[in-house]
């Protein structure tokens, strides 16, 4: 990648005793309960759990697309839950790349143009955006797709098309959710390679929500939710959390094989 | 976001030419409706504008010719011809009546033309005599064509037979043409042989027809004299009379069917793509910006719409004369001024249900598939 790595200091994202609770009175749910995590520059974190666990829930709060009921959420040292609504859209659009579980690619729009309409909300002009979209799909080996709508891509191409746009904006934390689900094991794989590679290489976080189990080795820490907390995980889940294994970047940033390693459809 | 709307309107072909086809419909149906009126307004006045007098005068407070009835004494006449400023004064008897050939009748204003008339004949003929003698009729071409009738052939006037003398052209609207017999035959038909209808009058060069207008209202009793663009367009003002409420009807209806369809084409297309702006919301676009799409989509298919309505109208406007028909398409600047103005309320309309519904879009509905 070109961008400049981020400078590693300190926690990316920290939070603090973050509970969500739904309703009042006798409907009240509590989805998360008082949850506290940090992640640092770089870092892949892997969260797993079962459906109904409030992954979706945690995952909108660590996105700002949610307020939490309790605690604090801080990115890159600003606390996300005290700011007003209104400011949250322009912290995600520069603080926040997400990769989602159906690609959400916008139909209508051609690939390079997918990467650069986020550039432009972002205020780049639309030539300048383009460019960058460009040179960012290319290098994810996208090269020769760019004037492709996302209906005639394969599902590793649209994954990585979302990667791209993710990325436009150079966010300080990636949310990936479910971003195998609908891919085979070989491409999902590789995506996660893709992921861990950006977070080594570029110092970025990367958050993944996930079922899947084969993906595991590729974070740093995995991390089990359960009735909205964190748990230590089922034996059958997940074998241990972690340590953050910072120093093996080299290694699997190597594996990563360019264009030709995606020319699997 | 400008370019992403423009993508979402022609991605979808068939709601496209649904969207731009309704209305297109719609706003042809306003503008057609316009541009018929608009024209007939011109044809009922064509005899006025080309009658060759600069001044109308009438009985008192008798403004126009359609619907209306006036009746000056032979007096007016000599008064008017002596006083200063006048080349030339031609009375002329009117009535509105049917020229019957066969079974067919056609309304018509009839002219009574007195002999050697230097105004209110027929300014082009097609064939035949431009002045009627005794017991002859100038008919219109069209309306002679459509009755069966040729020169030479007979048709009655008040139960009276008259002999086609003349054709002329430009003399029939969509409402009824114009034929001229003599002034004699007039005053025979209707017993009347003191009195006419209008006193044309001819300005003499360097005088105005407002001036003389006045001079003749100050020096002439129970007489209204205007100038000739004033009884057009007094002429004209009947016939808006007449049509206001058909007109404010039929574009009401337009307007409603452009709407209607335009709202439902926007609101189905937003609703097609709620989470794809529930994704631009999540990745932090503003409402802003996806309520600019929803406009831009809005205001395209409207533009879209209000072109192929206006080129349809114009091809028409074209067409209709060439298939023989008296109707006339006049497309007004003021017609396409209110087109405009109607396509961008149903535009602003049509995005207003869609923007509420994009306002209040759950950016957290990407994830999980909610």
């Amino acid at each position: 990648m070109t961008n400049a790595s981020l400078s590693i200091q300190g926690e990316t994202l920290e939070i603090a005793h973050v509970t969500k609770r739904y309703g009042s009175g006798p409907t009240e749910v509590t989805a998360v309960r008082d949850v506290s995590l940090s992640v640092m520059p770089g870092e892949v974190v892997l969260i797993m759990g079962p459906s109904g666990s409030g992954k979706t829930t945690l995952l909108s709060m660590l996105g700002a697309l949610l307020k939490p009921t309790e605690g604090s959420i801080r990115l890159n040292g600003v606390d996300l839950s005290g700011l007003a609504e209104n400011r949250l859209p322009d912290i995600r659009l520069r603080q926040f790349g997400f990769v989602f579980q159906d690609f959400n690619l916008l139909s209508a729009l051609n690939v390079v143009e997918n990467v650069a309409i986020v550039a432009e909300l972002a205020g780049l002009r639309s030539g300048a955006a383009r460019r960058k979209a460009a040179a960012l799909l290319t290098e994810l080996g996208l090269g020769e797709r760019l004037h492709f709508l996302p209906e005639k891509l394969s599902g590793g191409e649209k994954q990585r098309v979302a990667i791209a746009r993710a990325l436009v904006n150079e966010p300080a934390l990636i949310l990936a959710d479910e971003p195998t689900a609908n891919l085979d094991s070989k491409i999902g794989q590789e995506i996660i390679r893709l992921l861990r590679k950006i977070a080594k290489g570029q110092g970025r976080s990367v958050i993944i929500v996930s079922h899947d189990q084969r993906i595991r080795d590729f974070a740093d820490r995995v991390l089990w939710l359960q009735d909205g907390q964190f748990q230590e995980a089922p034996e059958a889940a997940v074998d241990t959390f972690r340590p953050t294994p910072m120093q093996d970047t080299t290694q699997l940033s190597s594996e990563w094989k360019g264009q030709d390693h995606y020319s699997v459809r | 976001m400008i370019r992403l709307a423009f993508r979402n309107l022609f991605q979808n072909k068939a709601r496209l030419l649904i969207s731009v086809g309704g209305v297109a419909l719609a706003l042809l149906l306003i503008l057609a409706l316009d541009a018929v009126f608009a024209g007939v307004e011109r044809q009922i006045t064509d005899y006025i504008q080309h009658s060759g007098a600069d001044v109308w005068v009438s009985q008192e407070d008798v403004r126009n010719m359609h619907m209306a009835s006036s009746s000056l004494p032979d007096s007016v006449a000599r008064r008017v011809k002596s006083m200063p400023g006048i080349e030339a004064v031609t009375p002329i008897h009117y009535l509105t009546n049917n020229i019957v050939a066969g079974d067919e009748r056609s309304l018509a204003y009839i002219i009574g033309l007195p002999e050697g008339a230097s105004l209110g004949g027929p300014w082009q003929i097609s064939s035949g005599s431009a002045l009627p003698g005794k017991e002859e009729v100038i008919m219109d071409r069209n309306v002679a064509e459509k009755s069966g009738v040729g020169l030479g052939d007979e048709v009655q006037i008040l139960g009276e037979d008259f002999k086609v003398a003349g054709l002329s052209e430009g003399t029939s609207s969509l409402v009824n043409s114009v034929a001229f017999i003599s002034a004699r035959d007039f005053e025979d038909l209707r017993r009347n042989y003191d009195s006419f209808s209008f006193l044309l009058v001819k300005v003499e060069p360097g005088d105005s027809p407002q001036a003389v207008a006045a001079r003749i209202e100050a020096q002439v009793r129970d007489v209204t004299a205007q100038t000739t663009d004033e009884f057009a367009e007094q002429e004209r003002k009947v016939v808006k009379d007449m049509s206001t409420d058909v007109i404010t009807i039929m574009n009401a209806i337009g307007f409603l069917i452009g709407l209607a369809v335009m709202a439902l084409t926007v609101y189905t297309s937003t609703l097609a793509r709620r989470r794809e702006y529930g994704m631009l919301k999540a990745l932090g676009a503003d409402n802003r910006d996806l309520y600019l799409t929803v406009l831009a989509q809005a205001f395209s298919s409207v533009a879209l719409g209000f072109t192929f309505g206006l080129i349809v109208t114009l091809v028409l406007s074209l067409l209709i004369p060439m298939s023989g028909s008296n109707l006339e398409l006049e497309v007004s600047s003021s017609s396409l001024l209110k087109l405009s103005a109607v396509s961008v309320v149903i535009a602003a309309f049509s995005a207003m249900l869609p923007i509420r519904q994009i306002a209040g879009l759950d950016p957290a509905m990407v994830f999980r598939g909610r």
